[in-house]
């Protein structure tokens, strides 16, 4: 049974496009099939984690949206570039957003229809034979955001240690719970290493009453790498790439 | 802050739907019918001949009020013989049972959708609201002081049933108005019989416009679904009709709604339900939902093919037929929710 994950913060800044892509990376290195779609169309990035510019960038989920290709002949196979043995099961996919002003324009100008994201999404699954779809999206509420929300199996909600950050989570807790999802976890990312973690978890399970599956250090390596590379793959042992891995567990077990 | 629930809840809802594996049903549906090519658009008037044979839109629409929708379903449409069914309800409610009873009966005739009139031997009244002459009898019975507040009152009670205004096309009103020499020798014989008043140009205009007002097929799962809701739409929470009189129109919607497939619809796919030969179908799953598909092309039988293809498949695959006793609805309302089971509690450790 194929699951979709989205992974969402109220806040920009949080790091969600790189815990989005070191989860993936995680899932796909222990033999899943899976995906990764950058929903986050006004502000693409996760295709910078795999070292995907614009020239590598042939075709975008803004093709599909506006009804150019069909959604699997956006999604770019980075197996080879996070580094998964040839001979594995395991695979990784980027859909990518444009990276084009024009396309980001007409976005902001023209919408679309977001009934054909949750089309996409089970197309790309269906048709790629996904046993994970991660779901990158636009920070804050709104008609995406939610939509995404309401067909995922899990949902991460990513939230730095900030007055800011609490507040809108707080949001986004009370209409994931309304939308039904089956699996809510918390994750606090960008942790300075000299607070104590524990506290730090214990705080916001008993502000959002949900589980936090995760506390990830902000480190000098992170800051250094800067998203060129997947953390996970350079650092496997390190505190960051250990709860990266609780994350994932506590989503698909 | 006050938070405005309504809106979230609104919100919320219609996240919900779209989200729903059902959307996808229909979408596979939808790809699964559309190279359909079989029948031909209605042509008995230069206006309905425009119709592009490609549009195809499905709606459905719960009695909580959640829409999923696929396709042209914003297209809009002369609503044509669907109008009857909810026109009678209006002239049960002006003049009760008995009275109504007396001019237009109940008996299904099998009679093609362009057929002669047949009137009952011995009552002289019109077999049935779904057949043209019925269908006037129904009209002449809507009250009003003149022309003009008769078509109001027949819109209005139209738009309870969809939640917004609705138009009359002009163009397809005039053809109707001008080449509709067998509805006017139909009255005159309803006429003559004492079946109807003698305002007789005034209730055919009324007729003429009630098949020309402009839906889309969303409206028609709005109004099917507000039959589904014992009378009360439930998108605006207003009530259309009174709930005593649900159950006249939908039997003669199983019984008569279908021309001369009623029998078989009845059989294969055993919901109320009624077409027009502007490509609408509305169907009924009594307290549960309504469904509308428009898709122009017709059978022989002046009936939406894909119209009938959609609704056969929906009604096996979800057990909808009316007298599938014991007929498992568990699948339909999981594929809605999308959930298979309720939230997984979560504890925290």
């Amino acid at each position: 049974m194929s699951k979709i994950i989205s992974v969402h913060s109220f806040r920009g800044g949080t790091g969600k496009s790189n815990v989005t892509a070191n989860l993936a990376y995680t899932a796909a290195s222990r033999g899943n099939r899976v995906g990764i779609i950058d929903t986050d169309i006004q502000s693409p990035g996760v295709h910078v984690l795999f070292g995907l510019g614009g020239e590598q960038i042939h075709r975008s989920l803004n093709d599909y949206l506006w009804g150019r290709c069909p959604i699997e002949e956006t999604a770019c196979d980075v197996s080879a570039i996070a580094g998964l043995p040839d001979d594995g099961k395991g695979r990784l996919y980027v859909i990518p957003s444009s990276l084009n002003a024009g396309d980001i324009a007409r976005v902001l100008r023209d919408g679309y229809d977001p009934a054909l994201l949750n089309d996409g999404f089970r197309a790309l699954i269906e048709r790629m034979k996904l046993d994970m779809l991660f779901i990158d999206t636009h920070p804050g509420v709104n008609e995406e955001t939610l939509l995404s929300i309401a067909i995922s199996d899990a949902l991460v909600i990513l939230l730095r240690p900030d007055q800011q950050d609490y507040q809108g989570t707080a949001v986004t807790v009370d209409l994931a719970r309304r939308l039904a999802v089956p699996i809510l976890v918390l994750a606090v990312n960008k942790v300075l290493p000299l607070f104590d973690m524990d506290a730090i978890k214990r705080e916001a399970e008993a502000t959002f009453n949900a589980p936090v599956a995760g506390v990830l250090p902000l480190s000098e390596e992170m800051v250094r790498l800067g998203s060129s590379d997947l953390f996970c793959r350079r650092y496997p042992d390190h505190p960051f790439t250990k709860g990266v891995r609780q994350i994932l567990t506590s989503l698909v077990g | 802050m006050p938070e405005n629930r309504d809106d979230i809840d609104k919100l919320i809802g219609s996240m919900k739907a779209l989200a729903s594996p059902f959307r996808g049903v229909l979408n596979e549906l939808h790809t699964k019918y559309k190279p359909v090519r079989e029948g031909a658009v209605a042509n008995y008037i230069p206006e309905l001949a425009k119709a592009n044979p490609d549009w195809f839109g499905i709606s459905v629409v719960t009695v909580d009020g959640s829409v999923y929708e696929v396709g042209d379903h914003g297209v809009p449409f002369t609503i044509q013989s669907v109008s009857k069914p909810f026109v009678y309800g209006m002239a049960l409610e002006d003049h009760g049972r008995e009275h109504t009873l007396s001019k237009v009966g109940v008996e299904p005739t099998g009679d093609a959708f362009n057929s002669l009139i047949r009137l009952d031997e011995r009552s002289n009244r019109p077999h049935n609201p779904m057949v043209n002459a019925g269908a006037i009898a129904t009209a002449d019975l809507i009250d009003g002081a003149d022309p003009a507040a008769r078509i109001n009152r027949l819109l209005a009670g139209l738009r309870r049933y969809t939640g917004r205004d609705l138009n009359v096309d002009m163009s397809v009103f005039m053809s109707e108005r001008t080449t509709g020499h067998r509805n006017r020798a139909i009255a005159h014989l309803l006429l003559n019989f004492g079946m109807v008043t003698p305002r007789l140009d005034e209730t055919l205009d009324l007729y003429f416009q009630q098949c020309s007002a402009l839906v889309n097929c969303h409206d028609l799962a709005v109004m099917g679904a507000t039959l589904a809701n014992g009378g009360v739409n439930p998108m605006s929470g207003d009530r259309a009709i009174e709930a005593q009189y649900v159950k006249d129109v939908l039997s003669v919607m199983y019984s008569c709604g279908m021309y001369d497939f009623s029998g078989q619809w009845g059989y294969e796919v055993g919901l109320p339900a009624k077409s027009g030969v502007g490509g609408g179908i509305v169907a009924v799953v009594p307290g549960q939902l309504g469904i509308g598909v428009f898709s122009p092309l017709l059978d022989g039988r002046g009936n939406s093919v894909r119209g009938i293809r959609t609704c056969v498949e929906l009604s096996q695959r979800f057990g909808l037929h009316v007298f599938e006793a014991g007929a498992d609805r568990s699948r339909l309302l999981e594929t809605l929710s999308g959930r298979s089971a309720p939230a997984r509690n979560q504890t925290i450790a």
